[in-house]
């Protein structure tokens, strides 16, 4: 009788520091509809009223609107590309063996083994000198560049288990290569693509390093993260209108989340490979 | 036959070609070019570069403190970070891995500040320990709330490993949760019957049992805290009187606050080194403890 009740006070401990671990997130929401004066005088109660004023002043003054654009466009394309690209290189790669294809596969994943921050300083001068600093289309080429190898590597490792034969079969009907890849094999690595979207998505909306050393402080290119680093992260804080920002720059990730709360778990472990 | 040869290779390009110039593009092309500048002495604008030879590489080794104390302090922190980031959550894995509803709930609760940008939880968390300590003063006075937190260099670091390990607990408690499952029934049953405690059915058949798991969170907890940049960026920016500067933050300051190029590439090469050393042996430690089932 004894055992069990140790394990239960161990589960409700952990049971309340869940509650307990989402804490800060709930104390930026109600703060963020309150003056600063009462984030001070009463930093723990609800707020007086719910109103959206703050939230919608916040919007207009940081043009929310743009930042938002800009980042799903950031988003939204790198997937796009990298769903396109990834799982065609990641196919032939696996079914070719030749030195060309050992090189290549080779140069693909070399970067999952160096730390981004080695070959930052270098990448922000290349994309300097092709000109391409503080546009949407460097670091749209950028952030596909960097999302691709982890979606290669894993997609390769799944090819690996597609049975050869399906191939075969469709070839014999006299099936084009082309054609026996989107119509046979592409259906078939809807799993592993589903964890690369997840992945891709997560990394590209919630990044910063990139698009500030790319963009920088053009507020025309800039994505949500940046445009809150640069407005928010000095000194003195303007936290009447930092905390709406946040909570707005967390809403999409948020529901994200919970739509697709299964695949992320499943996904991101899959990532951890990376390390 | 040789049409058919043309053919192939066609092919071959169409569909790995493009990606292959994606990635030399953003990463295998600066990577050399990384290499290529640490041999110069060069501010990243002017044209004069100067060649140098092994002169950066031998001013890092002799005479660099700032870098040395980013070692020093990236270490201190992997082992704060992989110690603490790993107990927590093998031990909220070990509850939340029974398959009931709550659990899913609370997985959830745990997992949330991990898809959350890190800039977004550094200004959380800025505002916690700024304005929302001083309320909490306010309210409770406990003189634990008023303490200079970002303001004094021994305490910054205990902020800066409070929010990594807050923002990351969800991250290896759902690579936990997957190795607990992955454990064959039978054996904590078997070992139930011969009469082992919880405590020893943990011990003796979870944790070798998990040891793969155990040496993925490890890894990527260490990589993690190696490569620790974007907190420090936006939150404490090496400060309080570079106490908190990483080896990754002192190389990105070294090329934009100091426009020494050749100098942070030169220390970019010794990153790489030291991280894939480390990760080598650490490799190599826990895969020697994992068990068959």
């Amino acid at each position: 009788m004894k055992k069990v009740r140790k394990v239960s006070i161990l589960s409700v401990i952990i049971f309340l520091c869940s509650i307990f671990w989402l804490m800060p997130l709930l104390l930026i929401f109600i703060n963020s509809f309150k003056p600063y004066n009462d984030m001070m005088q009463h930093f723990l109660a609800l707020p007086e009223s719910w109103k959206l004023d703050m939230y919608i002043e916040t919007w207009t003054k940081f043009k929310f609107p743009m930042l938002i654009g800009n980042t799903l466009i950031y988003t939204i394309g790198t997937v796009l590309v990298i769903v396109l690209l990834a799982p065609m290189a990641a196919y032939k790669l696996a079914r070719t063996k030749s030195k060309l294809s050992v090189v290549c596969f080779g140069l693909i994943i070399m970067p999952m083994m160096v730390p981004f921050q080695s070959y930052m300083i270098t990448l922000t001068r290349l994309v300097a000198n092709v000109n391409l600093t503080g546009t949407r289309m460097g670091q749209t080429l950028v952030s596909i560049g960097l999302c691709m190898p982890l979606a290669v590597y894993m997609i390769h490792g799944f090819v690996k288990n597609v049975p050869l034969e399906l191939e075969e079969c469709a070839c014999i009907d006299g099936a084009s290569k082309v054609r026996i890849y989107f119509s046979i094999v592409l259906p078939l690595l809807k799993p592993i693509l589903t964890t690369v979207v997840v992945l891709d998505t997560l990394a590209t909306w919630n990044d910063i390093i990139t698009n500030q050393l790319i963009v920088g402080g053009n507020a025309k290119a800039m994505n949500i993260q940046n445009a809150l680093y640069m407005q928010f992260s000095a000194q003195t804080s303007d936290w009447e209108h930092a905390l709406p920002g946040i909570v707005m720059s967390m809403i999409p990730s948020l529901i994200f989340f919970v739509l697709m709360q299964k695949h992320i778990v499943g996904g991101v472990t899959a990532g951890a490979v990376k390390g | 036959m040789k049409n058919k040869k043309i053919n192939d290779f066609l092919l071959f390009a169409l569909f790995v070609f493009p990606a292959v110039a994606f990635v030399l593009f953003a990463t295998d092309i600066p990577f050399v070019m990384n290499m290529y500048y640490s041999v110069f002495d060069w501010n990243g604008v002017g044209k004069s570069m100067k060649f140098v030879g092994l002169d950066n590489f031998i001013k890092i080794f002799t005479n660099d403190k700032l870098f040395w104390k980013g070692v020093t302090f990236t270490l201190k922190f992997a082992v704060f970070y992989v110690v603490i980031v790993n107990i927590i959550s093998l031990t909220v894995a070990v509850v939340m891995s029974k398959e009931k509803k709550s659990s899913s709930v609370g997985r959830a609760f745990y997992y949330v500040p991990y898809i959350i940008s890190l800039t977004a939880i550094s200004l959380i968390w800025k505002f916690i320990f700024g304005p929302g300590f001083e309320a909490l003063y306010n309210i409770t006075g406990w003189e634990f709330f008023n303490w200079s937190w970002v303001g004094t260099p021994k305490l910054a670091f205990y902020v800066v490993v409070i929010m990594a390990v807050w923002q990351n607990v969800g991250f290896y408690m759902v690579n936990y949760i997957a190795g607990i499952i992955a454990v064959p029934k039978e054996l904590t049953e078997a070992a139930k019957i011969d009469g082992a405690n919880s405590f020893q059915v943990f011990r003796k058949i979870m944790v070798p049992m998990i040891m793969p798991a155990v040496s993925i969170c490890m890894l990527t907890s260490l990589t993690f805290a190696f490569k620790l940049f974007d907190i420090i960026m936006v939150f404490t920016k090496g400060g309080p009187a570079n106490s908190t500067v990483t080896v990754a933050y002192n190389i990105y300051k070294e090329a934009f606050v100091n426009n020494k190029y050749g100098m942070a590439t030169a220390k970019s090469l010794v990153f790489v080194v030291f991280v894939l050393i480390v990760t080598a042996i650490q490799l190599k430690v826990t895969k020697s403890k994992e068990v068959e089932a």
